[in-house]
């Protein structure tokens, strides 16, 4: 029975539509995989010599156990983000004669393949293997291996079990993000409390005594009994589902209400956003990108120039755009052809989506303006971004958009998922990325930078300006290819 | 009022719908009949202009469908769940479908209140999205939408296949009256016979994308439709 579990498990995961059909997703996908490996195994070979660097005063041990109860705490959030429960996938078997106790432990057993399981394992043992093995002995070796794999299982199912009996909304993980980050600024910053000394406590106990190995071994058994009834006692298909629907109330944004039609249908695009998984999470994003300023500014390694911020400027005041511009019409796949064959004129729509674009930059870009402390350029710079983005990457972001046909499923969640990815996306970057350098590149070659973000600036005012022109331009394929677009929406 | 001259449209190489001439008046009510892959959909959705069609001509109101847009302002239909927008409450769909058709929120209020019969209780207030709905329950909304619209036309896939026997007879009962009325033409498709021959006055069966009989319904139709698909294999 198993076996045909894992088979049709198999089987679900090359034919699903996140796998992605096409070949050229499935060769990047391929290689960001591996190179996500690579960087584990090479963060993990070099973890001794990352730590001497990273505190020096420290011996290298210490200095590991200290970290590893964040890597936990961290390894804990992370899952309650993105690890999927694995739930829906029995829908077929439970009126089948399968005993319940098969179905609950496919589910408990198939859940643990992941990559968060198998992380902190790669990400320690070569540590163990150089550092613990040789000077400490095969005992204490062991006694960390159990311990770390205890950990993580008992992270691994007090996630889901917890995922299931509470419902998580993302201010939930916000707050528990701030208050790892408080504590981490608290910890290593202001020196005022010490989770690493409670870490380094736990830790050298288990290296003193390594048969305390067995204590998060057998937290984790406890909890995976726990999960376990849970699991068999709520089988039903209401109570396995895993967003709890509550009550929902009808709201009015009457902000857009004085754009007629487009400011509707903007209205209830912004919904869209608001009440699905994967738009919503694109717009955390949005929030999680305002910080990206912070990478570039204070560090002078980036140097005077202004590549780097006007790199970092079409981001911060952009995402919204790009990253939810990019799957344009999909997000609307499910409806499209009410949105057809109702009372909308093709202008309208592509103006809701401007209204649209219009209002997020601005609210990004009013939240950046803070980064005016770094100096009075970077807020030049991304003014003249702004006005890129609402000229020019736009109208690009639309453009692409009349050559996306393919399907979107809002309910999933945006994690790994590589549903209505195709070679469109692939080929938007590139406009995306490069246009505002080729405007900025000649001014800064003959030593007018400042010139070259001016011109910027004034080209995307430009496209502002002339917007109704393209918009007329951008209607007519919208027309020619619309027949196109629904009927690769109606392909589920 | 609708007029269809020389359509075809064919799918790898399999004619789904093949109509050299089809003309419905103002007032009618027309009833779909044909088993399935019959080609009702598709016809519908070529008349929406959906889908493109391989040759031919959709006029409405004289003006041909895929050129312009003004057929919008007058017709009302519901196909599917893809007329829907599943993430919002049935409340903000009708108010969204108000402001598309200028239709005020007072008189989207007073209209839906005509429909209280109809909803049963089960879709208005509820603090559901649609897409919690059963599927009979956003037929219901669908159908609601549609009628609101003050449509001249209305365009309706398989209205009967999901809701209860209650809501079945009220709206059935809706259609026999928009239909003696006659000022709304009406187009529906049903695979039960006894409904759709009760409720048209004009019934066109369909067998692979052709429409092999154009009949005005009278106390034979059924009969004659009931030995069609008997025999059909």
């Amino acid at each position: 029975m198993i076996l045909s579990f894992l088979q049709h498990q198999w089987k679900a995961f090359w034919r699903s539509k996140n796998t992605g059909k096409s070949v050229a997703v499935r060769v990047v996908m391929a290689f960001l995989l591996l190179y996500l490996f690579l960087n584990v195994v090479v963060v993990a070979y070099f973890l001794d010599e990352i730590l001497d660097e990273l505190f020096p005063l420290e011996r290298v041990l210490d200095a590991f156990n200290g970290i590893l109860l964040y890597y936990f705490i961290f390894d804990l959030l992370m899952r309650f983000q993105l690890q999927e429960l694995p739930t829906l996938s029995v829908r077929p078997y439970l009126a089948l004669r399968v005993s319940r106790d098969q179905i609950v432990n496919y589910l408990s057993v198939s859940s643990l393949w992941t990559g968060f399981n198998l992380a902190p394992v790669m990400l320690t043992l070569p540590f163990l293997l150089k550092q613990v093995l040789p000077y400490h002995g095969v005992g204490i070796f062991w006694g960390y291996l159990l311990a770390i794999i205890g950990l993580t299982l008992f992270n691994h199912f007090f996630s889901l079990w917890f995922k299931r009996k509470v419902n998580l909304n993302s201010w939930f993980l916000l707050a528990f993000v701030a208050v790892v980050a408080g504590l981490g600024l608290l910890d290593f910053h202001w020196h005022i409390i010490s989770i690493s000394y409670v870490s380094k406590l736990l830790f050298t106990h288990l290296y003193q005594l390594p048969v305390l190995a067995f204590i998060p071994l057998f937290m984790a058994i406890a909890i995976f009994f726990i999960n376990y009834k849970f699991l068999k006692n709520n089988l039903y298909l209401d109570e396995l589902r895993s967003d709890h629907s509550g009550e929902k109330t009808s709201t009015d944004i009457s902000f857009f209400n004085k754009f007629g039609v487009a400011g509707q249908l903007a209205a209830t695009e912004l919904k869209l956003v608001l009440r699905n998984k994967r738009p919503s999470s694109s717009l955390k994003i949005c929030g999680l990108m305002m910080f990206y300023g912070l990478l570039f500014y204070p560090n002078p390694a980036y140097g005077v120039g202004f590549g780097w911020k006007i790199f970092a400027g079409m981001f911060m005041t952009g995402i919204f755009i790009i990253n939810y511009g990019q799957f344009m019409f999909s997000w609307q796949a499910s409806h499209f052809d009410g949105i057809m064959a109702h009372k909308i004129k093709a202008l309208d729509f592509f103006k809701s989506k401007l209204i649209l674009f219009y209002s997020f930059s601005s609210i990004t870009y009013i939240l950046t303006i803070p980064y005016v402390y770094f100096g009075w350029k970077v807020l030049l710079v991304q003014s003249a971004m702004l006005l890129w983005n609402l000229g020019i990457n736009t109208l690009i972001v639309l453009y692409f958009a009349t050559r996306n046909y393919k399907r979107i499923d809002l309910s999933k969640g945006a994690s790994f998922n590589w549903e209505g990815v195709g070679a469109s996306q692939w080929i938007l970057s590139i406009p995306l990325f490069t246009l505002p350098f080729v405007v900025y590149a000649p001014f800064s070659l003959l030593g007018q930078s400042m010139a070259g973000v001016l011109c910027i600036g004034f080209v995307g005012l430009a496209g502002m300006m002339t917007r109704n022109f393209w918009l007329g331009l951008l209607v007519k394929e919208f027309s020619e290819k619309r027949y196109q677009i629904a009927e690769g929406f109606r392909n589920e | 009022m609708i007029e269809i001259k020389d359509l075809k449209k064919t799918y790898n190489g399999i004619t789904v719908v093949d109509i050299p001439s089809l003309q419905i008046n103002k007032g009618e009510s027309i009833g779909l009949v044909g088993n399935n892959g019959a080609g009702k959909t598709t016809l519908f959705r070529i008349i929406l202009d959906l889908i493109r069609k391989d040759s031919g001509v959709v006029l409405s109101k004289d003006s041909n469908v895929s050129d312009t847009d003004t057929w919008k302002d007058y017709t009302g239909s519901y196909l599917d769940e893809g007329f829907l927008i599943e993430y919002l409450t049935p409340e903000e769909y009708f108010y969204y479908i108000g402001s598309l058709y200028q239709v005020s929120r007072a008189d989207i209020d007073v209209k839906l209140e005509a429909f209280t019969d109809f909803f049963n209780g089960e879709i208005l207030g509820k603090k559901k999205y649609i897409r919690d709905l059963s599927k009979g329950n956003q037929c219901k909304v669908g159908v609601v939408a549609c009628l609101m619209q003050n449509p001249e036309i209305i365009m309706l896939d398989e209205p009967f296949a999901n809701i209860d026997p209650s809501t079945q007879f009220r709206l059935k009962n809706m259609l026999k009256q928009v239909a003696a009325e006659g000022q709304i033409t009406s187009i529906v498709s049903s695979h039960d016979l006894n409904h759709v021959t009760d409720v048209c006055k004009r019934i066109l069966l369909m067998e692979k994308g052709l429409i092999i009989k154009d009949i005005q319904t009278d106390g034979n139709t059924l009969e004659e439709l009931e030995s069609y698909f008997s025999v059909m294999k």
